[in-house]
């Protein structure tokens, strides 16, 4: 009876909201969550309606479980804008209506953002400028809000252009806001993109079933084999600016420009994974961005869902390139401050993206030029070295606790920096050396390697497809940390 | 259901059912390396912690003597030691917070710090191993601080399961003087805190568990603030209840640096 009673209160616990444990796509708690929900889901997702009820439900319990009553404001943001976009849609309505209504939209969306991402950020600046006394507020981020408030602002603006038509029912809005596998972290979902889907009713192929659990797989192998693994080493570095040498400081940022691509891009493949298996698709988010040549390059490889989304809701509607050479670099500039803030409230991501905007327009500046220079493999070589030092070195201001912090551990990679310190670290760091080198060889491999082995799992029989799994399974397990470490971009 | 969606989930459900029924068993050992358990076991039928307000502790009341049978010596408690001295700190990745701290502690009292940091480690992980026994002979401690069990706290049947370890590192500290800092709780434990208190001499192990802390992002490591005043208790409580304690006064500064780091990945033997 006792038994009974440890596992009912066991599986209750797991499944009440527990800040410290947030729901993961590579927890044991998600996968036994999942086992629960894919027969459901396989029964009703012919009868459209009692999917959307069944799913959207699931997403919101999902929520819930990374964020406890926040799920509520969830809820009323997509009552909100979707009782907005259908008064608006209302045929004879002005146009000043229309916009009075995306701005009340907007307002709310962007002002509970504001809330709780800025308002302490806004009240230390006020601080500081006029040695004001202002308590920081005691405010949590409701995780994942930055991504739904995109999600939710795209949807509103689409609807008002007349890109999208509103959905006729809360319960698809609802539905497309609260998708689970990109509700916490993305890819940030277009309507224009996403809506269409749900009516059309797609079955997933065998194929799509078995892609979906290789991207589980890959981006498991990526967040909680790779990334989770080679921060302990970066945290080190992070953690006690210029307490290393200069050799072991080069060493961690480094390994942080890896483990943040890991870490995104795995919980991406998984986001995508799983809504294969549902048979929905999610655009692709990262396209090997560290195979760049220029900053212009990179932005169109990594996080593709934002840079896209800042280009279609910041950078056009400011004049895009339309306006002559000086706006169109003042337009990039200030996209990417927009894209800078919306990874934090702090000066370092707003220098952050001012340097990827910086970086942007000098790029632009001089593509005539560079444009005209031979095009061999050692220039090629040279424009790579020097994208990917660039995004290196802006990476530490988005890792270090603060800007000071992030000045004093570029700063320590000049100090004391020798290559004497090689052998002693390969020795004592041989696991973070070898996996740097996994994802660094598999990020090099040509995009039909990982097609080819993506279809060549698919066609692999069942028992080899459950080998694989069991594997990757046992090697997060025994690389893992005490704990799991939440998703970086959890936070944003 | 499709085939392949009746496919996928009897995937699924195998492997899971393979790893649930696994960590109701000991992981077996290849090569010498002992597979790490998916502890579903103990997820499902371990007890759990406790409602918030409840505040448990390990049962510290053992019969210890006062006096410590260390080898064929006895050693007596004595009255604060206030010689400077070499302490080598070790453990498992709680010494990122609690070394920065030790090492003002240390700087400001002229004592020397080592930190010896093996990530993810056990005391299975350190009795295992000859590495503490290497530390001791190449830094010659005068003094031993230790924090481990932190990754033991949901071990289930730890008594017969991790004894042999506890006492190997007891065993490999021989006589130097030696505090143990128990794990930070951040669930109920299954028995390591009472482990640990069974095989040590009253006045040798800092029972944390029921002390509150701020917690980092991962929901297991105190912040560093909050590793600080952990410190902060640890030598406050030293020279009233520590069978040997040493001068510790508090220092000026937050945290300075050690003399030395030593860190290991968590897969080195």
């Amino acid at each position: 009876m006792s038994v009974l009673t440890d596992l009912c209160n066991n599986i209750a616990a797991h499944l009440a909201y527990n800040p410290a444990e947030p729901m993961l796509f590579s927890s044991g708690t998600f996968w036994a969550l999942f086992l629960v929900f894919m027969p459901l889901y396989g029964l009703l997702r012919s009868r459209l309606w009692q999917m959307l009820v069944f799913v959207t439900a699931f997403s919101f319990f999902f929520y819930y479980k990374s964020s406890g009553l926040f799920v509520l404001l969830l809820a009323a943001t997509s009552v909100f804008d979707w009782t907005l976009s259908r008064v608006m849609s209302r045929p004879g309505r002005s146009r000043r209506f229309r916009r009075m209504c995306v701005a009340a939209s907007l307002l709310a969306s962007l002002g509970i953002l504001a809330y709780f991402k800025y308002a302490n950020f806004f009240l230390w600046n006020i601080n500081a400028m006029i040695g004001g006394n202002f308590q920081p507020l005691d405010l949590v981020l409701p995780v994942g809000i930055s991504f739904y408030t995109f999600q939710s602002v795209s949807y509103i603006i689409d609807v008002y252009k007349g890109r999208v038509a509103p959905t006729e029912t809360w319960l698809e809005y609802a539905f497309f806001l609260s998708f689970f596998p990109a509700l916490v972290a993305g890819p940030i979902v277009r309507a224009d993109y996403f809506l269409p889907q749900i009516r059309q009713n797609r079955h997933a192929t065998r194929s799509e079933v078995f892609t979906g659990l290789w991207l589980i797989m890959l981006g498991v192998v990526k967040k909680a084999v790779i990334a989770d693994y080679i921060a302990q080493y970066n945290d080190l570095i992070f953690d006690a600016p210029g307490a290393y040498s200069g050799f072991e400081t080069l060493m961690g940022i480094i390994g942080y420009t890896m483990q943040i691509y890991c870490d995104f891009s795995g919980y991406s493949d998984m986001a995508i994974g799983i809504a294969m298996i549902m048979g929905f698709s999610l655009a692709r988010n990262f396209n090997f961005p560290y195979r760049s040549q220029n900053v212009g390059e990179f932005w169109h490889r990594w996080h593709i869902s934002l840079s896209t989304w800042l280009r279609d809701y910041i950078y056009i509607p400011l004049g895009g390139n339309r306006k002559g050479t000086a706006r169109t670099y003042l337009n990039n500039f200030i996209t990417m401050l927009v894209g800078g803030l919306w990874h934090g409230a702090a000066w370092k991501f707003v220098f952050w993206g001012a340097m990827h905007g910086g970086g942007l327009a000098v790029h632009k500046a001089t593509k005539p030029v560079l444009d005209r220079l031979p095009d061999t493999w050692w220039m090629r070589a040279l424009w790579w070295a020097m994208t990917m030092s660039f995004v290196a070195v802006l990476w530490v201001f988005f890792r270090a606790s603060s800007f000071a912090d992030s000045v004093e551990i570029i700063r320590a990679v000049g100090r004391d920096f020798s290559l004497a310190y090689a052998p002693a670290f390969a020795s004592a760091r041989m696991m973070w050396l070898v996996l740097m080198l996994v994802i660094i060889v598999a990020h090099a491999m040509p995009e039909g390697f990982w097609d080819k082995a993506a279809a060549a799992f698919v066609r692999s029989p069942w028992i080899v497809k459950l080998l694989a799994f069991v594997v990757v399974v046992q090697l997060v397990l025994e690389l893992r940390t005490a704990d799991v470490a939440p998703f970086i971009y959890f936070q944003f | 259901m499709t085939r392949h969606y009746l496919s996928l989930w009897l995937l699924l459900l195998a492997a899971f059912a393979a790893f649930a029924i696994a960590s109701a068993f000991d992981m077996p050992e290849v090569a010498g390396h002992q597979f790490k358990s998916s502890e579903i076991y103990d997820g499902l039928f371990g007890q759990r912690e406790p409602a918030d307000g409840a505040v448990m502790s390990a049962d510290t009341s053992v019969s210890v003597p006062d006096t410590v049978l260390a080898g064929d010596r006895v050693v007596f408690p004595v009255p604060c030691d206030t010689a400077a001295q070499t302490i080598m700190l070790f453990g498992d990745s709680m010494l990122e917070g609690l070394g920065p701290r030790l090492a003002a502690y240390a700087e400001h009292n002229g004592h020397t710090l080592y930190t010896v940091m093996w990530y993810s480690s056990t005391s299975e992980v350190w009795g295992r191993s000859d590495k503490l026994k290497s530390y001791i002979e190449r830094i010659k401690p005068t003094y031993i601080i230790l924090c481990l069990g932190a990754n033991e706290l949901i071990v289930s049947d730890i008594a017969r399961k991790r004894e042999k370890y506890v006492r190997k590192i007891l065993a490999d500290i021989d006589t130097v003087p030696y505090l143990w800092i128990g794990p930070p709780n951040w669930r109920r434990d299954t028995g390591i805190n009472d482990l640990i208190a069974a095989n040590t001499p009253k006045g040798t192990f800092f029972l944390s568990d029921g002390m509150h802390f701020e917690r980092s992002k991962d929901g297991a490591h105190p912040t560093r603030s909050s590793a600080s005043e952990w410190l902060d208790s640890v030598m406050r409580w030293m020279p009233a209840n520590a069978l040997h304690p040493i001068r510790m006064d508090v220092p000026e500064r937050a945290t300075a640096r050690a003399a030395r780091i030593y860190v290991h990945q968590p897969d080195e033997k």
